[in-house]
């Protein structure tokens, strides 16, 4: 099931790089069509996922779902044993909801490139092959998979990004590319240092599954990640080492202050579609990956080191409030909200109790579906006037009256309204960063601060773009362009408003799949706390 | 003269029982003249025929090659080393595979050599270029063997001599005649160096044979400075092979010289038979319980790092794709020397490995920097601008090459990279030497610095645009063929790589 989803959209790329390019005009619905059935497929999953204790996965392989596990590379290496990678993806509560939003979002991105003119056969094929790695991530539970997928999302991203993206293209997508390299190499380097300590105890060879990194008894007496052998590299404990490079790793991808610089040029120059992907989706990938893996394996240095992650957090939180004020960029004031937000995702991580790492996946799967949202509406007055800043327009709420609901839903909702999705991720990642004990009360009094910074920069961009009397600096010619949501626009929207709204409602819909799993990463993480 | 007769019988005997464990190389020679009289006979309308003659003879010393991993797997088995003609050579698991490598590289080779256009513009024609080739591949196997002093030096010797023809084969301009005049004297300076070396190494212990007990036990009784200097002399000499620093002032300018088959031919295959010489030559003194006058180790991880650092950071600086390309396999130099200080089976596998599919990629990259300069005349990043939307197929093709030369998945170069990684770990798993971590991390830091310059390719092709779009030149089909089968092969090569590791 999950190999279908993660492999259906690279089946119909290769349909669409086989076509024709006299038939160009179909590909945005073939792409539409793979991203339905993905949805399709992922809501079936969904619904069929059983809740429970036995189905708390983390650190357990039988419980996770949908589990499939095919040998994959067999090296033999003589006197070391044998090279274990295997196939082997399945999902647990934190992978779930996070592959539904993806699904969803990939439709709504499919249905924002309807704006691409240029190009459409690479366009299409790159968006499909990166649709692939991303599902691919979060299904992975191989280490060495996970990697693939991972640096697999790089290539065609540089490329949408520097084909498709504005003036300054060429320097965003390389920005991003090395910036995100930089973490995974290092990345490689801890992934086989994990692997050549870690042995699978069914077949007795090191292997590179996840899982069994997670239990310290798999680990060779003497190997370098091995919690009693008391490793060092350069005088620091091995395993903190480990914890930080792979924290650097997702925390660019998150990306949390001061490694987010690359954030804002890519967003401002990729096209909408890639904008709403990044925010949407890759971001969440960091804190996925920061939740799976660096907790996951390290839990002793996240322990001791929260205090450093829910720091980081509300840094993150706060800077990235402070920059969003600042800006004059619709699109950069949005980058940096979800800078902003996605500070609590960390905030939550780090309290490592069960209200703050829901609040933080609920936070990803919310942010997910409202920064697709606000990134789909900047692109709608981008693609009418081909300019974004703030000052250049003004009472676009009696112009466009549709296109301000949505507006104002988006907003509101990110700016933690309470009835919408973000109150109850920021509600809950900050009780959790109160009743933490690793984490003290000022930061998470801190982290409110920052909601009411959000209010600010939300609720005067609001008050500076669409209310007042009607300016434009493009004078008739913008008021001609700046024409209302069309339907197409409106049938993207409504899913995403309705969810955010829905969430805010019923956050049971989340909460109800997570629950089992978040508390086995507790208990699990305590077990380790000596 | 009477003192040597007695043994005459057993010279004999050990020559005639050696011939059998030698077929490649003897008809290879045969090859060799075979290609030539061809030559002779046919005249100018030779090059045809010579091509297809060296080409389906390289592919049957393939399936000779295949051959002798029988006799390896029959000495493995009775534990008995396989030296040849006295131990000057010595066939080992590795060299078997080295060969295999190389011949099937070289037929690859064979083939794209007269698909550049400026190459078969030459006026000669191309007929002494395969007789000259194929004259150099024995030299190649030769080095995968050589075990004895003279052995090294005689079959380096061949197959520099070889490669000056080849860089000086296209002399019509200035740049190229100096880039061969430069590559000759300095291949002089190095074997000069190297014979120097050799002589002091005979000097001390009276022994050619690097495998003679008495060679390393020599070696530690004679002065630690004087054997570390003629050491690193003879190692400087297979360094003009490897072209690592500070060996490396010829490359860049000689691989741009050179007309690209020549330099696709110097990237590779030299260095494959020079990474398994310098695996033979360290093997004594590895394996040696009271080596410790001279540490490898630390001299090839200097280099290594030195070698990483130096060849990528240059390599950004270059607009010349062949120059680029130059530097850049200087950086591959310094990263497979990570695996040759393993000391280690798993090591030697990582290394073939790794090299294998440098050498793929590598020839890729460079059939195509000949496609561009066939269609369009391009021979700078420049030139690019624009191309990648017209030439769709050739610009894909060089995007994967690329991809698999910096070492991303899925391609072979990251396997490649990952085996290097995780052999290199294994041994600093042990002994937590803090060289091996430093060679990780600049390997690691370097691979971000290649990104960079190896994605300039893309960015010209693809994301810069330029309005005038130039006409075709000429159309170049072959070359396309081959990099599509080049990208194909990498990419399956890196879902699948225990096919073809399993065997190594």
């Amino acid at each position: 099931m999950l190999t279908l989803l993660i492999f259906l959209p690279i089946l119909f790329g290769f349909i669409i790089v086989v076509l024709p390019s006299s038939m160009r005009a179909s590909f945005k619905y073939i792409t539409l069509l793979a991203t339905l059935l993905q949805l399709a497929i992922s809501i079936y999953i969904y619904l069929n996922f059983k809740t429970g204790v036995a189905f708390g996965g983390i650190d357990h392989e039988t419980q996770f779902q949908f589990l499939q596990k095919l040998p994959w590379i067999h090296l033999n290496l003589g006197s070391l044993g044998t090279m274990q990678i295997d196939y082997f993806v399945g999902i647990d509560g934190i992978s779930v909801t996070l592959l539904l939003m993806t699904s969803i979002v990939m439709v709504v991105a499919a249905l924002s490139s309807w704006e691409i003119t240029s190009n459409l056969k690479g366009f299409f094929a790159l968006f499909l092959l990166l649709d692939m790695a991303l599902i691919g991530v979060f299904c992975s539970l191989d280490f060495f998979l996970f990697y693939i997928f991972y640096e697999l999302m790089l290539l065609p991203l540089y490329f949408l990004i520097g084909m498709w993206g504005g003036a300054r293209r060429e320097y965003a997508a390389i920005k991003f590319f090395l910036y995100t390299l930089f973490g995974s190499v290092f990345m490689l380097l801890v992934m086989i240092g994990l692997y050549l300590s870690v042995k699978d105890p069914a077949t007795g060879n090191h292997t590179f599954n996840m899982i069994q990194m997670m239990n310290p008894a798999n680990y060779t007496p003497g190997s370098i990640f091995n919690i009693l052998s008391h490793q060092t590299i350069f005088g620091i404990s091995a395993r903190i080492v480990g914890f930080v490079v792979l924290f650097v790793a997702f925390a660019i991808k998150v990306p949390i202050v001061p490694l987010h610089t690359w954030l804002p040029d890519a967003h401002v120059e990729a096209p909408t579609p890639v904008s709403i992907i990044l925010a949407g989706i890759l971001l969440k990938i960091g804190g996925y990956g920061i939740i799976r893996i660096c907790i996951g394996i390290f839990p002793e240095v996240a322990t001791s080191g929260a205090f450093w992650l829910g720091l980081l957090g509300v840094i993150s939180i706060l800077y990235g409030a402070f920059n969003a004020l600042a800006q004059r960029d619709f699109k950069r004031i949005i980058a940096y909200s979800s800078v902003s937000q996605m500070g609590f995702v960390l905030l939550g991580i780090a309290s490592q109790t069960t209200e703050g790492i829901s609040g933080a996946v609920f936070q990803m799967v919310s942010h997910g579906f409202l920064s697709a949202m606000l990134f789909f509406l900047v692109g709608v007055v981008y693609n009418r006037v081909h300019d974004r800043d703030i000052y250049n327009f003004r009472g676009l709420g009696t112009l466009m009256p549709k296109y301000m609901v949505f507006i104002m839903i988006a907003f509101f909702a990110s700016l933690g309204l309470p009835g919408f999705s973000t109150f109850i991720a920021e509600a809950f990642s900050l009780t959790g960063a109160f009743k933490s004990a690793l984490l003290p009360n000022w930061l998470a009094i801190c982290g409110a601060v920052g909601i009411l910074f959000s209010a600010c920069y939300f609720l005067w961009t609001l008050q500076r773009m669409f209310f007042g009397s009607v300016s434009l600096k493009g004078g008739d010619t913008w008021r001609a362009a700046l024409v209302d949501l069309k339907p197409r626009e409106i049938i993207a929207l409504i899913p995403l408003a309705l969810t955010a709204l829905a969430l805010g409602v019923m956050p049971s819909l989340v909460f109800d799949k997570i629950n089992d799993s978040v508390l086995a990463l507790v208990s699990f993480t305590k077990t380790f706390i000596r | 003269m009477h003192d040597l007769l007695p043994y005459i019988h057993g010279s004999i005997s050990n020559l005639l029982g050696s011939v059998q464990f030698f077929m490649p190389e003897i008809w290879l020679s045969a090859l060799f003249i075979i290609v030539l009289i061809t030559d002779l006979l046919f005249g100018k309308n030779s090059q045809k025929l010579c091509k297809t003659v060296a080409c389906v003879g390289i592919l049957l010393i393939c399936i000779l090659d295949l051959g002798q991993r029988d006799f390896i797997k029959q000495s493995s088995e009775e534990n008995i080393p396989l030296f040849l003609f006295n131990n000057s050579l010595l066939l080992t698991r590795a060299a078997v595979n080295f060969k295999f490598i190389i011949d099937l590289l070289a037929f690859v080779l064979l083939l794209y050599a007269d698909w550049d256009h400026k190459l078969r513009a030459h006026k000669k024609g191309l007929s002494d270029l395969y007789t000259i080739i194929i004259a150099s591949i024995f030299g190649l196997h030769l080095m995968t063997m050589a075990v004895n002093l003279l052995s090294i030096y005689l079959s380096i010797e061949m197959v520099s001599l070889a490669s000056y023809l080849l860089v000086a084969y296209r002399s019509e301009n200035a740049f190229s005649t100096e880039a061969g005049l430069k590559y000759v004297l300095f291949g002089a300076a190095a074997s000069a160096i190297m014979l120097y070396g050799i002589s002091l190494l005979y000097g001390f212990t009276g022994s050619l044979d690097l495998f003679d007990g008495n060679f390393v036990q020599g070696l530690t009784q004679a002065n630690g400075m004087a054997v570390s200097f003629a050491l690193v002399l003879v190692l400087l000499g297979i360094g003009f092979k490897l072209s690592f620093i500070p060996m490396h002032f010829w490359v860049p300018d000689v691989y741009e010289g050179a007309s690209t088959p020549v330099t696709a031919y110097l990237s590779t295959l030299p260095k494959i038979a020079g990474f398994a010489l310098l695996i033979n030559f360290l093997t004594p003194f590895i394996f040696s319980v009271r080596w410790s006058a001279f540490d490898f180790k630390l001299f090839l991880s200097i280099v290594g790092i030195a070698t990483m650092i130096a060849g990528n950071f240059a390599a950004v600086l270059q607009t010349n794709v062949k120059r680029m390309l130059a530097y850049s396999s200087i950086g591959h130099t310094g990263f497979v020397l990570m695996a040759i200080i393993t000391f280690n089976q798993q090591g030697i596998t990582a290394l073939t490995w790794y090299l294998l599919v440098y050498s793929i990629a590598n020839i890729g990259a460079l059939v195509l920097a000949s496609y561009f300069a066939n269609v369009t005349g391009a021979e700078d990043m420049e030139g690019y601008k624009g191309l990648g939307l017209r030439y769709t197929t050739a610009s894909v093709c060089f995007v994967i090459i690329l991809i698999s030369l910096t070492g991303l998945p899925i391609t072979a170069g990251f396997t490649g990279k990952v085996f290097v990684f995780s052999a290199v770990y294994g041994v600093y798993q042990q002994n937590h030497d803090l060289w091996l971590l430093l060679l990780m991390i600049t390997g690691a830091l370097t691979t971000v610095v290649s990104l960079f310059y190896y994605l300039k390719i893309p960015l010209n092709l693809f994301i810069k645009r330029l309005e005038i779009v130039k006409e075709p030149v000429s159309k170049s089909y072959n070359l396309l063929f081959l990099a599509t089968i080049i990208s194909v092969l990498l990419i399956l090569l890196g879902i699948f790589p225990d096919f073809v590791i399993n065997y190594l």
